[in-house]
């Protein structure tokens, strides 16, 4: 187990990156970049929320695989509908 | 029945919280009920009470066979009467409605309500004996799986009663399962009655992936693992994924249908198209997660009538473990003929056809083992041996319309309709073999063998009667009643065939019933070369199943004393003095609250079928709400103690104890359901363009706003569990009555925003961006809702010092919550920026 500091640190960043989302929208970026930028930023939070506040990286990395899966086929289905459309 | 085993599990109740020990002879009514309440004692088999109490998984597979089999029967009158009705090539008997609705609800009982029951009450039944388990992980999930199971049936039932079923096929197809072409209230009644029974199918899949990961006797690893056990573990595999995404779609479906959502009318890109894809990604895994169960009781029962080891046995489940990976990867093959392009099509085509190649090493080696065994042809075999012959004709003819060019000539002709009943009453013959094999092993008592095998004849003959004639009259559309008028003579053959198949079927059930008191005493195993752990204990076993602990250890099965290490299956804690001296101890067998929420589930959904037609169906919402609210409480408050093994096999899932696991289990499952929906709002907007796509709110501020409370509340979680470890009460406190008021204030913020909007005429309906943003939101605020739920339940138990000592229920809290924080991480950016 982790120290409570380290979740503050934490908390912290997640906070930040949030801000960053909405900030990113306003910069004048292109479309593209300006999504990728923020839908890296959610990846990069929700691996924060789930390694340490869901303490996955302290469980069997079997855990983790079972919630990969699930990530994987919800994306196998969104990509694959979505390339099938004419 | 003989189970006369110990029922005082209850002498000296070891949590001390819920003890009544008063009750004398000649109980009053209110002693009565107190004693139903707090379930001192399971009750005799002869008594309904114990039937509506019982949380044992033994019980509880009977209940799934009995439920089952009486849906059989209710699937099979549907299926007469359509072949009464195509005795001749024009409208006879039914009206054009009544044949609708006949071949719809046919095929929604036959697949969800029969087949797969059918096949969880063997593995209810049989499961934690093949790993040597007393029970399930959660055995009071488990009654709840069966008793929302047997309520979703009997709402289905009800449809028929509100102006008619649902007349759109068991696929429901879009749009005409909308109420622009289907407003009758039976037809949501019929949404929403599957809709409960994927919620049991859920549950299920958590407790039987916890049990078969973490309860298999020691020494018994995944490759020793008994063929049926392994099929089943690849069924809840699949289950836990697809019947996600079914719920996703029968989520939508019903918001279509009450709210008024507009996902499945969506121009522009087809809803329609949206929904093929939601439900074939269900629909073709289904087709296996209904037909593993079958082909692991062929393995088990050509094992035992043939007194040979399965030939190839490891490269067995490695097909089947192919098979469930690969079932997730072919279903745009139901597709051809719907405007998908030409190059995913040809991929799937690919799919396809490779997903055949498991399934020939499967059924060889199944043939080598009875080319290289001495078969002994009795009726589970039979039974089965005739499964294994139907379905290689089934598998056979599936492969052309795997096939794109040959699809567009076969889709909608009786070509998919044998060969889809080739397959999946293969897998019912072969279940039925199943019954046979362990009708010993439940009732104590053989059934009539010269009526099993003349039971075979009639239906082996019925059944290709039946179906043959569907592949000569291939020309037949499917759903309708007419035809051409040529082909009349082979609807005649398959009526005949029809009505022999539904005698058979009773003959079983006959045979079942009367040799329950007729049939031969069996004191163990009456088969030979029986081999898997079941028979290894009397027949019927005792209430707990095992002398002891058993173990593989030494090669063989042995039964170790017993040290029994204390849980709880989701209730109250139990204390820490009720270890007892070894073989005093005794799980907890019966619960009154599954059943209670069951009906309380029945309540609710019957009153939101017609929730917006007025009338008693309001009242009837809100009586669910209440009654739910209550049971809920009342199954949340009960002790219930479980025993978790110390010693056994857990790979891929040591250092992670039950409870935690079915929650990450759960979690696995609702990755998928948000990500079908979030996938069902990419498919509509890259449909629709994705930048001309007009995002709903107006402003990001208040969507930052909500993502800064839920982070702020998934640190306050984090907080309170640090103070729970540190025996904290008041750190503790303070830390979930933050979460609950963060909680709500999300609720509340979204609630202005929602009301703006409102305000500014944007309503649920208004365009395919308004359903998708309030939808999909919705679900996420329902999932926050929940969670407040729950901490209404913990702040006053940890106000009164509970955690402290363990602080699971927090822990197992926070994961869910966390997990609702991570979804709208990506709610946010999708729906209020990009």
């Amino acid at each position: 187990m982790t120290s409570t500091k380290l979740y503050t640190v934490i908390y912290v960043v997640l906070f930040g990156f949030a801000t960053a989302q909405v900030a990113l929208e306003f910069m004048g970026l292109s479309y593209a970049v300006a999504v990728a930028g923020i839908l890296l930023l959610s990846v990069i939070k929700a691996v924060l929320v789930a390694g340490y506040y869901q303490h996955l990286l302290y469980e069997p990395r079997s855990v983790t695989y079972v919630m990969i899966s699930g990530l994987l086929t919800a994306i196998a289905l969104t990509f694959a509908a979505s390339y099938s459309i004419t | 029945m003989t189970e006369d085993q110990p029922r005082d599990d209850h002498e000296a109740q070891p949590d001390g919280g819920h003890t009544h020990r008063s009750l004398t002879e000649g109980a009053t009514t209110t002693s009565t009920l107190r004693e139903f309440f707090t379930r001192d004692h399971l009750p005799p088999m002869e008594s309904v009470q114990r039937w509506l109490l019982t949380t044992n998984h033994k019980d509880v597979g009977i209940l799934y066979l009995v439920t089952s089999l009486f849906f059989l029967v209710f699937g099979g009158v549907l299926a007469l009467l359509m072949r009464i009705e195509l005795l001749t090539p024009v409208n006879s008997v039914l009206s054009a409605t009544g044949y609708n609705q006949t071949v719809s609800i046919h095929g929604l009982i036959m697949i969800f309500w029969f087949l797969s029951p059918f096949a969880f009450g063997f593995a209810n039944y049989v499961v934690p004996l093949q790993i040597g388990a007393k029970d399930l992980a959660f055995p009071r999930l488990n009654a709840l799986s069966y008793w929302l199971y047997l309520f979703s049936g009997v709402l289905l039932g009800i449809s028929f009663f509100q102006g008619g079923s649902f007349e759109g096929g068991w696929t429901m197809y879009a749009p005409l399962n909308v109420p622009s072409y289907m407003p009758n209230i039976g037809s949501t009644t019929t949404v929403l009655a599957l809709l409960l029974f994927v919620i049991s199918v859920t549950m299920s899949s958590v407790n039987f992936l916890t049990t078969l990961h973490r309860m298999r006797a020691k020494g018994l690893t995944l490759l020793r693992m008994p063929l049926f056990t392994w099929s089943i573990l690849l069924t809840v595999w699949m289950m836990l994924f697809a019947f996600a995404a079914l719920l996703a779609a029968l989520l939508i479906l019903s918001s279509d249908r009450i709210l008024g959502t507009t996902y499945f009318t969506a121009e522009g890109t087809p809803g329609s198209l949206l929904w093929t894809h939601l439900f074939w990604f269900f629909g073709h895994p289904e087709v296996y997660i209904v037909f593993f169960p079958a082909l692991g009781a062929m393995a088990e029962t050509f094992q035992t009538f043939t007194g040979r080891r399965l030939v190839g046995r490891k490269w067995f489940i490695l097909a089947m473990l192919l098979v469930a990976l690969q079932s997730f990867l072919v279903w745009m093959h139901h597709m051809f003929l719907t405007s998908i392009n030409l190059e995913i099509k040809t991929l799937f085509m690919a799919t396809t056809i490779g997903i055949s190649l498991p399934f020939d090493l499967m059924v060889f080696s199944l043939i080598y083992t009875m080319v290289k065994g001495r078969i002994r042809f009795t009726t589970p075999f039979l039974f089965t041996f005739g499964g294994l012959l139907v379905f290689i004709i089934g598998g056979i003819t599936g492969v052309f319309l795997g096939a794109v060019v040959l699809d567009y000539q076969l889709r909608g002709t009786y070509w998919v309709v044998a060969h889809f009943h080739y397959v999946m009453v293969a897998g019912v013959t072969a279940l039925i073999g199943a019954l046979f094999y362990w009708y010993p092993k439940i009732t104590g008592r053989m059934y009539n063998r010269r009526l099993g095998k003349a039971t075979f004849g009639l239906f082996f003959v019925g059944f290709n009667l039946l179906y043959f004639p569907m592949f000569i009259a291939w020309e037949t559309p499917r759903r309708v009643f007419d035809y051409p008028a040529g082909l009349t003579p082979w609807h005649q053959l398959a009526t005949i065939g029809g009505f022999m198949l539904g005698v058979a079927f009773l003959l079983v059930i006959w045979n079942c019933y009367w040799s329950l008191w007729h049939g031969e005493k069996v004191e163990g195993n009456p088969w030979e070369y029986a081999t898997t752990a079941e028979w290894a204990v009397p027949s019927p076993p005792p209430l707990e199943n095992f002398p002891g602990v058993p173990s593989y250890d030494s090669g063989s099965l042995d039964f170790l004393d017993e040290t029994p290490e204390a849980s709880t299956d989701g209730g109250t804690a139990v204390a820490g003095d009720q270890t007892h001296e070894s073989g005093d101890h005794h799980d907890s067998h019966a619960s009154p609250w599954p059943f209670f929420i069951g009906v309380a589930a029945l309540v609710f959904f019957l009153g939101l079928s017609g929730i917006s037609t007025g009338g008693i169906y309001p009242a009837l919402t809100i009586v669910g709400v209440v009654f739910g609210a209550v049971s809920l409480l009342g199954f949340g408050m009960e002790s219930f103690s479980v025993t978790e093994p110390e010693l056994g096999e857990r790979w891929p899932f040591e250092g992670i104890e039950n409870g935690k696991l079915g929650v990450w289990i759960f979690l696995a499952s609702d990755v998928v359901l948000f990500g079908a929906f979030i996938g069902s709002y990419v498919f509509l907007r890259v449909g629709y363009g994705w930048t001309d796509w007009q995002l709903v709110p107006h402003d990001p501020i208040p969507g930052l706003i909500n993502t800064y409370i839920l982070l702020t509340s998934s640190f306050c979680i984090v907080l309170a569990l640090v103070a729970a470890e540190k025996n904290s009460r008041w750190g503790l406190i303070a830390g979930l009555s933050t979460t609950l008021l963060l909680g709500v204030g999300f609720l509340v913020n979204k609630g202005i925003e929602w009301v703006e909007l409102f305000h500014e005429g944007i309503w649920l309906s208004s365009n395919v961006q308004a359903s998708t943003f309030f939808l999909t939101t919705g679900l996420h605020a329902l999932h926050v809702i929940l969670g407040l739920l729950i901490l209404l339940f913990l702040i006053p138990r940890a106000i009164n010092g509970a955690y402290l000592d363990d602080e699971r229920p927090v822990e197992y809290f926070g994961l869910y919550w966390h997990f609702v924080d991570i979804v709208w991480l990506f709610l946010f950016p999708l729906f209020y920026i990009i």
